[in-house]
């Protein structure tokens, strides 16, 4: 049978400004942020609205739809979920890396990695929400490479669902492009003791 | 002003990160022809290495040693097109061949590391990413580069950098040839598994450790 692919467009993206602190390098809390390095992050993160294109494609299978993997053992339903932010943020760092300028190239690859997980983080959400509506319990998401679940299992999401429909396509090394996406997969449980989830 | 004078700005412009002090040095350099050999020495680099100290007391951060990159590179441009038609050649330069291993084609890490190999005084081969295995080796023998940097971001990828390794030392290079590794998943374990020379856990440390093994 063939799977439903649904979309998820209205993904807002918001930053809390200590992880981006650390992911560009900073160790401690305390330390005070230089006002050259702030005024960069400033003006990186005004760009945001025009580089950031955040959706996320999913579908929802029942278990006997799936590849069996034993990682779905248990399971009821399993949801598959891929979520980007699209190219552009990338080809703006690649012009800044050529302007040597690489603070704001780093500073903007935070960003967007910041923002690919963000949007994962709220596509999740809106998958346990459906998980609960089923009456059936959502486990934490897991992507491909983590765990038992294989790097390669990547081109098993990608035949199940439409990569290319929000522009992300896998490279032969299972590697999505554009960099700043993530594909993951939920279970959905009906015993509430095999959900991994905490709430 | 004094040459003292210039080069001590020329310092505090790398320490300050101040691109447009740093350039504007190296004009004035130019102009009023001065020892290009002695500003990039006295000047430019013991900035840099002001910075690296900075670093390492935990009083600088990536941010900053990057902007202090940036600032060498900017003064470089200005100076090297001098420096190359006067056919000067800055102290015996150890030449490093660096690139991301085949499959993987991430490469921020890497261009930073490249970035601040370079402005420490390394000739830089960049080879870009998702490199094949064995173009790194035949860079290497080509340019006679003294190191081999291999980044990786992938558990799967970072088997690349063995079998960068496993190449060398088919071709009985491994003694003149030294391995540097880098990237998320790669930690000092991996590097002494896999016979690796040295472990850069981020850009300033890949520095230190090239530098650590190039003066023996």
């Amino acid at each position: 049978m063939a799977s439903v692919t649904e979309k998820i467009e209205n993904l807002k993206i918001e930053f809390e400004e200590n992880r981006i602190l650390r992911l560009i390098g900073y160790k401690t809390r305390s330390m005070e942020l230089k006002d050259p390095v702030k005024k960069l992050i400033d003006e990186e993160k005004q760009k945001l609205d025009h580089l950031l294109h955040p959706v996320s494609i999913y579908t929802i299978l029942d278990y006997e739809e799936t590849n069996k993997h034993p990682i779905f053992n248990g399971a009821e339903k399993v949801a598959l979920c891929i979520s980007t932010i699209g190219l552009e943020l990338e080809e703006e760092i690649k012009k800044l890396m050529n302007k040597n300028e690489m603070l704001r190239a780093l500073i903007l690859d935070s960003l967007g990695s910041e923002a690919a997980e963000e949007g994962a983080i709220q596509s999740d959400r809106i998958l346990a929400e459906k998980a609960r509506k089923m009456d059936l319990w959502p486990s934490k998401r897991f992507s491909p490479g983590y765990g038992k679940w294989d790097i390669q299992e990547q081109r098993y999401v990608f035949s199940v669902l439409p990569g290319e429909s929000i522009g992300v396509r896998l490279t032969e090394s299972c590697m999505m492009i554009p960099r700043k996406s993530v594909s993951f997969r939920i279970n959905f449980y009906k015993d509430k003791e095999l959900s991994t989830r905490k709430k | 002003m004094s040459k003292e004078d210039i080069l001590a700005r020329m310092e505090k412009a790398i320490i300050e990160g101040n691109k447009e002090e740093a350039t504007l040095l190296a004009r004035k350099a130019l102009e009023e022809r001065m020892d290009l050999l002695e500003v990039i020495e006295k000047g430019y680099v013991r900035g840099i290495q002001r910075v690296g100290d900075l670093w390492e007391k935990g009083e600088y951060f990536l941010p900053e040693l990057i902007t202090s990159a940036e600032c060498m590179k900017a003064a470089m441009i200005i100076l090297q097109p001098e420096l190359e038609k006067a056919q000067i050649h800055v102290r015996s330069r150890v030449k490093v061949v660096i690139g991301t291993v085949e499959g993987d084609i991430h490469d921020i890490g890497k261009n930073l590391v490249a970035s601040m190999l370079a402005a420490n005084g390394f000739d830089v081969i960049d080879l870009g990413a998702d490199v094949r295995l064995e173009t790194f080796v035949e860079k290497a023998e080509e340019e006679n580069a003294d190191f081999i940097c291999l980044s990786a971001l992938l558990t799967t990828t970072m088997l690349g950098q063995k079998k960068v390794i496993e190449i060398l030392k088919e071709k009985n290079l491994s003694q003149r040839i030294k391995v540097l590794v880098g990237g998320a998943p790669v930690n000092q374990k991996w590097a002494d598994d896999i016979g690796a020379d040295g472990y850069g856990e981020n850009a300033m440390r890949a520095v230190k450790v090239a530098q650590k093994i190039s003066q023996g």
